[in-house]
């Protein structure tokens, strides 16, 4: 369990009036989920779809003038896992050696797992990461609504973006006290505190949640959630997602 | 433990994607049943609070450290159903706005980190209740043990996944992903246990609420009395 959410946080980066910015949320989850698709199913044998789907993604983030630095620090949680996996090629018995470090063997097909997992994983993290950078999480949830995703879940996430940073800073807080009585803790046996803590926060936190229905009561909620501007799919969502699939799926077929 | 795009096999990836729609699916369609409005924005906040605890990190063995999963935190605190749909949208959350674990082993990070520990410890809880008395130390016990058990199933289950599709070598990785997950598991399990009671002491209600019976009448610690 390596995932640490610590890091800078999600949200629209880079030129937030650019044309891939201002495409419909619907229009870059298919765009990008289709290009992680093909970059994962795609063999090692085929390395130069990858390739594609590269220069798919650096041609959308310099449309979106998403600066590298900002994808470098977004895409890196995925670089502990890769190297995980590194460390067990040497595992990898059979086929032919290539190299030797001490008592271990390098085989051809752990370096080919290593390549492949390694591209793949870019592709996928790197895609996710320029629909976060180009595409509120509002924006988003509503995306994956009207796509038929069950409200009930949409709802779930909104709420769950919206109070997400209040409930990580009130958890800051809570830590900081912690850590001003001296607690530093060296051993899992002595997270008793921390569990303690979670609760103080989970009370606060529902008592937050039945604050938050009774204001949306009184704001006149009646169980639908008002939109005031509706999505529309425009030409450029046509040829944001036309122009992915026209580069991608025919070489995907030939290779 | 989120595996990202491209470790698993597509046939991996789309096979536990199966039981993942499948609980959660289960589980909106019985929301829809029996859950009213009001509780909405209670399971979204409770997803923020899941989505924070995770950021709490404790130490393991050698300087690595562990952070909560919540799966059977939120079990006992929602049932499991609900459980299964707040862990589904916290780890649906993950992938997509942080890049934490890829967009198509969604299935099987939700299967191995939500729907795992969410069903197998309100189970456990469910024949706990059968079988066992209804006091405060077998429950406690029983949220501790499927705690640790949810965390050393979802690492089992991520090590056969990725087994299976071929990216690391199941014998070797195995004792290592079980070897360190014991002791995150450790983690979970002492977590768990401390906000439960501490829930026990201050809003015994709550625990009621999430349909596990009869166990807010059984005593309780005279500190409950009082607070209560």
């Amino acid at each position: 369990m390596s995932g640490s959410h610590d890091h800078a946080g999600g949200g629209p980066v880079g030129d937030l009036t650019s044309r891939v910015h201002r495409l419909d949320p619907r229009a870059k989850i298919v765009g990008l989920v289709a290009v992680t698709l093909v970059g994962v199913s795609t063999p090692i044998s085929a390395w130069e779809v990858w390739v594609a789907c590269g220069l798919v993604l650096a041609a959308v983030a310099a449309a979106g003038r998403v600066p590298a630095r900002v994808i470098w620090v977004r895409a890196r949680v995925v670089l502990p896992l890769v190297i995980v996996v590194a460390a067990f090629i040497p595992f990898f018995r059979g086929g032919e050696v290539v190299a030797s470090l001490g008592p271990l063997d390098v085989s051809r097909e752990g370096l080919e797992v290593l390549g492949s997992v390694a591209a793949k994983a870019t592709i996928g993290t790197v895609s996710a990461v320029l629909l976060g950078a180009t595409t509120s999480v509002p924006a988003i949830i509503r995306g994956l609504e009207t796509m038929r995703v069950p409200r009930l879940l949409t709802l779930i996430a909104a709420f769950m973006y919206r109070y997400l940073f209040v409930i990580a800073e009130e958890l800051r807080r809570m830590r900081s006290a912690l850590a001003s009585r001296a607690y530093r803790p060296r051993t899992a046996l002595q997270a008793a505190a921390l569990g303690r803590m979670a609760t103080a926060l989970f009370l606060r936190t529902f008592s937050r949640g039945e604050r938050i229905y009774l204001a949306m009561l009184a704001r006149g909620y009646s169980g639908r959630m008002p939109r005031l501007d509706p999505l529309r799919l425009a030409r450029a969502d046509a040829v944001f997602v036309g122009l992915i699939l026209l580069t991608l799926l025919p070489l995907r077929v030939i290779s | 433990m989120h595996i990202p795009d491209g470790f698993l096999d597509g046939s991996v990836a789309a096979t536990m994607a199966v039981p993942a729609v499948a609980a959660v699916a289960y589980g909106v369609r019985r929301a829809g049943r029996t859950l009213d409005d009001s509780k909405v924005p209670l399971l979204g906040v409770t997803a923020a609070f899941i989505f924070a605890v995770q950021m709490l990190n404790f130490p393991v063995a050698g300087g690595t450290s562990g952070h909560l999963m919540g799966g059977a935190l939120a079990a006992v605190l929602l049932g499991p159903w609900l459980a299964c749909i707040v862990m589904a949208v916290v780890v649906a959350g993950q992938a997509f706005v942080f890049a934490d674990g890829g967009i198509t082993a969604l299935g099987a990070n939700i299967f191995n980190m939500g729907v795992v520990g969410a069903l197998g410890v309100g189970l456990a809880m469910v024949l706990a209740r059968r079988i066992l008395p209804a006091n405060r130390t077998v429950f406690l016990s029983v949220a501790g043990v499927g705690a640790w058990a949810s965390v050393m199933l979802g690492a089992l289950l991520a090590s056969a996944q990725l087994g299976l599709s071929g990216t690391v070598p199941f014998a070797t990785v195995l004792p290592a992903m079980l070897g360190v997950h014991a002791l995150i598991g450790i983690g979970e399990a002492v977590i768990t246990v401390a906000a439960l009671s501490a829930v026990l002491a201050t809003r015994p209600d709550l625990i009621d609420g999430a349909g596990f019976g009869p166990l807010s009448t059984a005593p309780l610690t005279p500190a409950a009395e009082v607070a209560s």
